[in-house]
């Protein structure tokens, strides 16, 4: 009889603690770590960006957010863990243009699908590129490159093949009419070091991780990708002055896997826009030439949607793929 | 004097009570990654970023710097110890230093390593105050076409890594190339050798390899032969070098440090290379040759100065070009980046108290690691005594969860096995892990330059031999090439009967 008792009352217990946990877990969102993928190796601008965002919405959800690099394959071996997560929203990805444009369009089998696999959560940053030049390359705007590329072979260096800025060549060369010849690197750094050195003449980069050569005129920018000048230099013209219709960016948003609840993925929406309008956020992001968004997730399905229209004919044009 | 005024600048920011403190945090905390296998200092930077949000970003980087050397410094103490290198540039380490553990000179081959790095630290500090600008004009005149020639010389090199055969040495050195091609194609895109596995798109983990063919495979040979393993555990001779010891490194040491601080500089492989560089010169130099593989104070002197010279010459690129000379390196870069410092040759005159506070936090952590590191030798040796199927579980679960930080991917786990099983299988046939370990990593160095110095040179071979650094580079590889093989030849016909005696 006594054991009885003791056994009811554990399984009254059990019970209300079963409930409580539930209700806890409707009511308030994170009653444990989030975890946020990043699908690079540690150090690059999106590792940066996604460090420095997972800080500031830990603080606000009340919970840590766990930073985990998951790289490989071009960011879809990070993406395709998400996509397959449980869908509750303590497994979020800090996808980008690659993750959620590119590989998908160049990927001849798709680990996963960028639309449907994924419910947005959050555009945070767009990143300019930047085409730039060694100072020992006879031209200052981008007509002039034209014009010479146009009289004697050039090349270019980008992180990689099949990168954004790979693509951001790719689709100069095709607006411009020129056939300037693609090197690839393993990543920015060793890029710019072989531009800096003039073992290359011309690279398309990021804009943040060129602009100390820029500011110091190791590099000669020529013109930044995005539609209109960055804040950041308002002195480098756009691309698209000389070439109308030219844009490319870089982006970084979150994303959570398809079908988690509409209300968590509001929750961590709303969280990372409060991060990103911490006045030490937007300083950090302005030293990054980073423009911050902040966007909804309905803006963010759209704008992924755009980009995988923007950038096919661009990748069928330059003739990538990869298995 | 500008350059002392600059030095004085830079100690005096170092030494603040703060600035030490968090030298000294980074240091320990980089002894203590280094010590256990596996744990990479990549990974730990990557977790500590956050923190140093908070901090000055002196104090971060002076931090971050510490943890970096001081993993190097502690990576050198498992390679000799247990046979476990953490670090690529220690597996070099690993080859003569375990040796002279197994002699019971586990504590003289841990003294050498710690004066010898010191020496090197203290040397290459000054040398990347005085000549941090000149020395990276130098990096840039690397295009495709010298670095392809460079990486023809240590492959070259690496033949001198063998204390057996040339003719295994040559198979381990293909094995490691064949296995540097996994992964995928720079210039194409196609995936090699995958198999049709996604987490092989990057290539084979080095982290991985080394643990497998290394640590695993000793371990291994260890549980087989328990007769063995017990004289290992129960010969620990004294601790301190004798005179004729400190006789024997002064010389490897020197020489190492020249050649860590030349190599370091080179972004891309370079502090990996000097390592190995330095084995294979003092192999060379030896009145011994023979002793290279069997306990050689040189061997370990030599190459544990080049690596930690290398270390300190890698923050060139870094703080003059802004520019990682690896993985390490470009942590540092985001965390500088977060701190709102564009890292670029503006960082020396925008931030003259970052630039050199560092330089001269660098000598001043590698004074406190070898402080810390010399009185705690004697306790590194009684962990041998530390009975072996209590100690190999721990070091096979610390392998398991530093590689597995790496990228956090399974899948390298079970490439550690089968690499642990290969290493195995390679011991018992006799053939040596290190050749196979460079070709792994100077495989592809080799091939991506080689390719893109083709690309470059729109098809024209002839860029190799008209571009001055890349025709010395292959002319002293050629002269390596004959050192190595005239006296090969020559013994080969005198030793042919008492090879197949042994």
């Amino acid at each position: 009889m006594k054991l009885n008792i003791t056994r009811r009352v554990a399984m009254a217990m059990a019970l209300a603690a079963g409930l409580a946990s539930a209700g806890a877990a409707q009511a308030e969102f994170p009653d444990r770590a989030i975890t946020l993928i990043i699908p690079f190796a540690a150090g690059g601008s999106t590792d940066v960006v996604g460090r420095i965002v997972a800080e500031r919405m830990g603080e606000t959800l009340g919970q840590q957010v766990v930073v985990q690099n998951v790289g490989g394959a071009g960011g879809s071996l990070g993406a395709q863990q998400v996509a397959a997560a449980d869908a509750d929203g303590y497994t979020i990805l800090m996808g980008t243009v690659a993750t959620h444009a590119l590989n998908p369009l160049i990927l001849k089998q798709k680990p996963y699908d960028p639309v449907t696999d994924f419910a947005p959560v959050s555009l945070l940053v767009l990143v300019p590129n930047v085409l730039a030049v060694n100072p020992e390359l006879p031209v200052n705007t981008v007509q002039e490159l034209i014009d010479l590329a146009k009289k004697e072979p050039l090349s270019f260096a980008s992180s990689g093949n099949g990168t954004p800025l790979h693509l951001s060549g790719a689709l100069f060369n095709s607006m411009a009419g020129t056939d300037i010849l693609h090197i690839p690197y393993k990543g920015s750094g060793p890029a710019l070091t072989d531009v800096l050195g003039n073992q290359v003449p011309i690279i398309f980069d990021n804009l943040p991780s060129a602009s100390g050569h820029i500011k110091t005129g190791k590099l000669r920018a020529l013109g930044v990708t995005t539609a209109t000048r960055a804040a950041s230099f308002p002195d480098i013209p756009a691309i698209a002055e000389t070439l109308p219709g030219y844009e490319t960016y870089t982006w970084n948003a979150l994303f959570a896997p398809a079908g988690t609840p509409p209300e968590v993925v509001a929750k961590l929406a709303e969280a990372a826009k409060t991060a990103m309008e911490d006045p030490k956020v937007v300083e950090q992001m302005a030293g990054f030439s980073a423009t911050i968004v902040a966007s909804s997730p309905e803006e963010l399905a759209e704008h992924v949607k755009a980009e995988m229209a923007k950038w096919e004919p661009v990748v069928k044009e330059a003739n990538v793929s990869l298995d | 004097m500008d350059l002392l005024s600059n030095l004085a600048l830079g100690f005096s920011v170092a030494s603040s009570f703060e600035n030490l403190f968090f030298c000294l945090i980074g240091v320990l905390l980089g002894t203590l990654i280094g010590v256990l296998p596996g744990i990479g200092a990549t990974a730990t930077i990557a977790m500590l970023l956050p923190i140093t949000f908070q901090l000055e970003p002196v104090s971060s980087l002076i931090m971050l710097a510490g943890i970096y050397y001081g993993a190097q410094y502690g990576g050198s103490t498992t390679a000799i110890l247990i046979n476990m290198p953490g670090e690529s540039s220690s597996a070099v380490t690993a080859i003569d230093g375990y040796q002279m553990a197994r002699k019971g000179r586990a504590g003289i081959a841990l003294a050498t390593a710690a004066i010898g790095s010191f020496f090197a630290g203290t040397v290459s500090t000054f040398l990347v105050a005085i000549f941090a600008p000149p020395l990276t004009i130098i990096a840039l005149k690397f295009g495709a076409a010298e670095y392809f020639s460079l990486m023809v010389l240590g492959l070259v090199m690496s033949i001198a890594l063998a204390h057996g055969s040339i003719l295994k040495a040559l198979a381990m050195v293909v094995l490691g190339l064949l296995l540097g091609m996994v992964g995928t194609d720079v210039y194409t895109g196609t995936p090699r050798f995958i198999m049709g596995v996604r987490e092989f798109s990057d290539g084979l983990n080095f982290v991985a390899l080394a643990v497998g063919v290394f640590g695993i495979a000793e371990i291994l040979r260890n549980l087989e032969d328990e007769h063995d393993r017990e004289m290992v555990t129960n010969q620990v001779g004294s601790l301190w070098p004798r005179r004729e010891d400190f006789r024997a490194m002064i010389g490897p040491i020197l020489r190492g440090t020249g050649i860590g601080s030349i190599l370091g500089i080179l972004p891309g492989g370079g502090a990996i290379l000097a390592a190995f560089a330095s084995y294979t010169l003092e192999k060379k130099v030896s009145k011994n040759p023979k002793e290279f593989g069997h306990g050689a104070i040189a061997g370990v002197a030599g190459p544990e100065s080049a690596n930690n010279a290398g270390a300190q010459t890698s923050f060139i690129p870094l703080l003059t070009l802004g520019i990682p000379a690896n993985p390490v390196m470009a942590l540092m870069i985001g965390a500088m980046i977060i701190q709102g410092i564009v890292p670029g040759p503006n960082v020396a005159t925008d931030q003259p108290r970052l630039f050199w506070g560092i330089i001269a936090s660098m000598w001043i952590g590698n004074l406190m690691l070898v402080v810390l590191n010399l009185p705690l030798i004697g306790l590194w040796v009684k962990l041998l005594k530390v009975p072996y199927y209590i100690l190999f579980p721990i070091i096979m679960a610390m392998c398991s969860i530093g590689v597995y930080s790496v990228s956090s991917n399974t899948f390298d786990l079970y490439a550690v096995a089968f690499f642990g099983l290969l290493g195995y299988a390679m011991t018992k046939l006799r053939f040596e892990p290190a050749p196979l370990l460079l070709g792994f990593v100077l495989g592809p160095l080799l091939e991506e330059n080689l390719r893109r110095a083709m690309i470059l040179s729109r098809g024209d071979p002839s860029t190799f031999v008209s571009r001055p650094i890349s025709l010395t580079l292959l002319l002293m590889s050629l002269g390596v090439l004959v050192l190595v093989f005239l006296p090969a030849i020559r013994k080969s016909r005198d030793e042919v009967f008492i090879e197949s005696e042994g």
